[in-house]
C-alpha cells in the first residue's frame, strides 16, 4: 500500500499538530513538504478527524505526533490505514514525546478522569523552546532513515536552527526575569512546561476539570484564592470559551491574557519562534503594565 | 459568600427578565403546537451569526447582529408559511427539519472559519454566570420593548395562537400577525440563545407555561404561575448550582424539571376534591411502593447473578449501615482490603509529593535539571502503577465479598421485595382505574 517513487523529491512529513510542523519545516526547509492534521486555531484535544486526513497519513513518509494520548485518533487513522510503516515502532512513525523530561506524570496507562484525556504526563511539552532539541531530533532521526544521502543537510539545518532558537531563548528569559514566581490563573492545564522554563507559578485553572465550564463555587473560590495570593493576570488559550476567563479577571481587577498554546492558533504566530515571541511579549506588556 | 452573592446576583435578575418574556412566549408556542420553534430561530440566528463571524465579523459588531437578524428573520417567513402546511402535514416536522439543517449549516461554515468552534459551543452551552449588567439592561430594555407590541397587539396574536383558522380574519391578516410574532419571538431567543445557551432557554420557554397551564386554562391565570414558577425554578437553581458545585445552565434545567414533577404532584394530590384527592393519594402510595419494591427487587437479583459488576443496592446497603465490603470477608483478607486501602492513600499523597515539590521547583530555589526531573516522572510513575495495583486489589476483594453478601441481604432483600409486590398489588390490580 506504500505509494513508493516520489513524484518530487522532498520528502513529505505529515505532523498531528501545527507546532510539530513548524518544527519539521524549521529543520527541514526545501528538503520536506510540511502538512498538519489539525487545522491551526482549533482544539487539538477536541479534533475529529476527516477523511481527507486518512489519505494525508497513508501518504505520509514521516507521520510526527504528539503521543501521551494527546493525539489518540491518530491511532484510529493509521489502524484503519493498517501500515505498519506508520504504527508504532514503523520506520514513518515518530512519537515527538519520546525522551522529553514529561511534567505531572499519571501512570503509564492512558486514563481518562473525567473531560478529556490528560493520560500519561501533561502533553503541553512544545511549550518548552528547550524541548524543541529532542523533538527535532526525532523528527530528524525519521528523515535520515528514509532520505540517508541527504542527511547532512539535515542536520546542518538542525544545528543551524538550534543555535537560532537559543540565541532567542535568552531574550525571552530575559524579558520575562523581571516577573519570575509571579501568580497566575490559566483557563486550562497548558503551561507546567512553559512556567518551568520561564519561572511562573500558575497556581490554578478556570476549568475545574479539562473541559468542563466552571461553576460559581468554582469561581468564587478562584476569586478568594486569586485575591490571597495576589494572582496579577488570567492566562487564557484560543479555542476555549472566554467569558468566565473575563469575569474572573474583571473581579480580581488584573488583565486577561490571551496565549498561544499553538502556532496559529492566534493571528500572527507563524513559527515556532513566533510563539514564543508573541507569549512572552504579551506576558510581560500585562505583567509590566502600569496600574497594577 | 459575599463573592457567591455577587457573583449569582445579575445572573438571577436575568434569569427573572428571560423568565418573564420566555414563559409569555411559551404560552404561545405551546397553544400553537410547536414547542421546538425556539431551537429552530435560534439556530438560524446563530447560523446567521457565524456566516457574519466566517466573513470577519465580530459576534458583537452591528454587522454581527443584522447577520442574525436576517437570518432569523427568513426563519421567521418559513415558520409562518407552516401554517399553511399545516394540512399536508405536522407543522412539528417541519419545525425539526429547519433546526436540523440550520445546526448542520452552521457546522459546515464554521468548518471554514478559523476558532469558530467555540462560537458554536457558546451557543449551545451559553454561560449564564458572566451575564454584566450592560448586558443585562439591553435585555431589560429589548424585552420591554417586545412586551410592550405584544400587549398592544394581545388580541389578535392570541387569536392565532388558539385557533389554527380564526374567524372573521383575513389570510393575509393572519400570515402578517403570524410573521410579527415569531420575528418578535426570534429576536427574543437570538438575544438569550448567545447567553443562556439553547437548552436553558428551551427550559425558561417551555416549562413554567406547562406548569401554569397544568393550573388554568385561561391566560391571565397561567401567566402568574408561570412567571412564579419560572422565577422560583430559576432561583433554586442558581443556589442549587452554588451550593452543590454544579455547572450553572445544566443544575438550572435541572431545577426546571424538578419543579415541572412537583406541580404535577401538587397538582394530583393537592389541588382536587376530597374525593378524587384522597383516590390519587391512595395511587400515588401505592405506585411509589411498587416502584421501591420493584428497584430493589431487580437489584437484588442483579446482585445474586453478577456480583462482580457494578452493585447499586450493595453500595447503598453498604452507605447507609456504615458496613464496607471489608466487613464480610474472613480476617486475613479484611486485613488486605484495609492495607490496598492505606498504600493507595500512602502512594497517592506521595505522587501528590513530587508533584508539589516540582511546581514549587518552577519559580522557587534553583531549577530541576532534565535529570532530577526525569527521576521524579520515574518515581510518580511507580507510584502511579502500584496505586493501580493496589485498586486492583481493592476490586478483587470486594467482589469476594459481595459474592458473599448475596446471600447474606441480597436474598432475604428479594424474598422480601417480591411478597411486597404480591400484597401490595393486589388491590391495585382489582381496582378501577381513577383518572388523573
Amino acid at each position: 500500500m506504500t505509494a513508493a517513487a516520489p513524484a518530487s523529491a522532498a520528502v513529505r512529513v505529515v505532523a498531528t499538530t501545527a507546532d510539530l510542523a513548524a518544527l519539521a519545516a524549521a529543520i527541514g526547509g526545501d528538503l520536506v513538504e510540511v502538512q498538519t492534521i489539525v487545522p491551526p486555531g482549533s482544539d487539538p484535544e477536541a479534533f475529529e478527524p476527516r477523511p481527507g486526513d486518512l489519505d494525508k497519513v497513508r501518504r505520509a513518509d514521516i507521520l510526527v505526533r504528539v503521543g501521551l494520548g494527546y493525539d489518540y485518533w491518530l491511532d484510529r487513522l493509521v489502524g484503519q490505514i493498517g501500515d505498519k510503516r506508520l504504527m508504532r515502532g514503523g520506520e514513518a512513525y515518530v512519537d515527538a514525546s519520546a525522551g522529553i523530561p514529561l511534567l505531572e506524570i499519571r501512570g503509564q496507562t492512558v486514563v481518562n478522569e473525567g473531560g478529556h484525556a490528560h493520560g500519561v504526563a501533561n502533553p503541553h511539552y512544545w511549550l518548552d523552546p528547550e524541548n524543541a532539541a529532542t523533538v527535532t531530533a526525532g523528527i530528524a532521526e525519521a528523515f535520515v532513515r528514509r532520505a540517508p544521502a541527504q542527511a547532512p543537510g539535515i542536520l546542518a539545518k538542525r544545528e543551524h536552527f538550534l543555535a537560532a532558537l537559543d540565541a532567542a531563548l535568552q531574550r525571552w528569559i530575559a524579558r520575562l526575569a523581571p516577573f519570575a514566581g509571579v501568580k497566575l490563573i490559566a483557563y486550562h492545564n497548558s503551561w507546567p512546561y512553559f512556567s518551568r522554563r520561564f519561572r511562573l507559578d500558575v497556581l490554578d485553572f478556570v476549568e475545574p476539570k479539562p473541559g468542563v465550564a466552571p461553576s460559581p463555587a468554582h469561581l468564587a473560590r478562584l476569586i478568594a484564592e486569586g485575591r490571597r495570593s495576589n494572582v496579577r493576570a488570567i492566562l487564557h488559550e484560543p479555542y476555549e470559551p472566554e467569558d468566565s476567563s473575563r469575569l474572573l479577571a474583571q473581579k480580581l481587577g488584573v488583565p486577561f491574557v490571551l496565549l498561544a498554546t499553538s502556532v496559529g492558533s492566534v493571528a500572527g504566530v507563524k513559527d515556532y519562534l513566533d510563539l514564543f515571541e508573541h507569549n512572552t511579549a504579551a506576558l510581560a506588556k500585562a505583567l509590566g503594565a502600569p496600574g497594577e | 459568600m459575599a463573592d457567591a452573592l455577587s457573583l449569582l446576583l445579575v445572573p438571577f435578575a436575568a434569569s427573572v427578565a428571560f423568565v418573564l418574556i420566555h414563559a409569555y412566549l411559551g404560552v404561545h408556542v405551546l397553544r400553537r403546537n410547536i414547542v421546538f420553534a425556539d431551537l429552530a430561530l435560534a439556530q438560524l440566528s446563530a447560523l446567521g451569526a457565524t456566516v457574519a463571524f466566517a466573513l470577519g465579523y465580530a459576534p458583537a459588531s452591528p454587522a454581527g447582529f443584522g447577520y442574525a437578524l436576517l437570518f432569523t428573520a427568513i426563519g421567521a417567513a418559513l415558520l409562518t408559511f407552516t401554517r399553511g402546511l399545516s394540512r399536508i402535514m405536522s407543522q412539528e416536522a417541519f419545525v425539526g427539519i429547519l433546526y436540523v439543517v440550520a445546526t448542520a449549516a452552521t457546522i459546515l461554515v464554521v468548518d471554514r472559519a478559523p476558532q469558530g468552534a467555540e462560537h458554536v459551543k457558546k451557543i449551545l452551552i451559553g454561560n449564564i454566570l458572566t451575564v454584566g449588567p450592560p448586558e443585562l439592561a439591553k435585555f431589560a430594555a429589548l424585552y420591554a420593548a417586545i412586551g410592550l407590541f405584544h400587549w398592544l397587539a394581545r388580541k389578535p396574536l392570541l387569536a392565532i395562537s388558539n385557533d389554527a383558522e380564526p374567524a372573521g380574519r383575513g389570510r393575509l391578516a393572519v400570515s402578517l400577525w403570524d410573521f410579527m410574532f415569531f420575528l418578535s419571538f426570534g429576536i427574543v431567543v437570538t438575544s438569550s440563545v448567545t447567553t443562556a445557551g439553547v437548552l436553558l432557554v428551551f427550559s425558561f420557554l417551555i416549562v413554567p407555561a406547562v406548569i401554569g397551564s397544568l393550573f388554568s386554562r385561561k391566560i391571565d391565570g397561567v401567566l402568574p404561575i408561570a412567571w412564579g414558577a419560572g422565577i422560583l425554578a430559576s432561583g433554586a437553581g442558581l443556589a442549587g448550582s452554588y451550593v452543590l458545585d454544579l455547572p450553572t445552565g445544566a443544575a438550572m434545567v435541572a431545577a426546571f424539571a424538578l419543579l415541572l414533577v412537583l406541580a404535577g404532584l401538587a397538582g394530583a394530590l393537592l389541588f382536587l376534591d376530597a374525593g378524587r384527592r384522597r383516590a390519587n393519594w391512595g395511587i400515588a402510595a401505592r405506585s411509589a411502593g411498587l416502584l421501591v419494591l420493584m428497584l430493589t427487587f431487580a437489584a437484588s437479583l442483579w446482585l445474586i447473578l453478577n456480583p462482580a459488576a457494578d452493585q447499586p443496592l450493595a453500595a447503598l446497603v453498604e452507605a447507609a449501615t456504615g458496613i464496607g465490603p471489608a466487613q464480610y470477608l474472613p480476617a486475613r483478607e479484611r486485613e488486605l482490603y484495609a492495607d490496598a486501602a492505606r498504600d493507595m492513600r500512602r502512594f497517592q499523597a506521595e505522587v501528590d509529593r513530587l508533584n508539589a515539590g516540582e511546581r514549587a521547583a518552577r519559580y522557587q530555589r534553583a531549577p530541576l535539571s532534565d535529570e532530577e526531573i526525569r527521576r521524579i516522572a520515574s518515581y510518580q510513575q511507580s507510584f502511579s502503577e502500584m496505586t493501580r495495583g493496589e485498586g486492583f486489589v481493592q476490586d478483587v476483594l470486594r467482589t469476594k465479598a459481595r459474592a458473599r453478601e448475596r446471600w447474606i441481604f441480597g436474598l432475604p432483600l428479594a424474598l422480601a421485595a417480591l411478597l411486597g409486590l404480591g400484597l401490595l398489588g393486589r388491590p391495585l390490580w382489582r381496582a378501577r382505574p381513577v383518572r388523573l
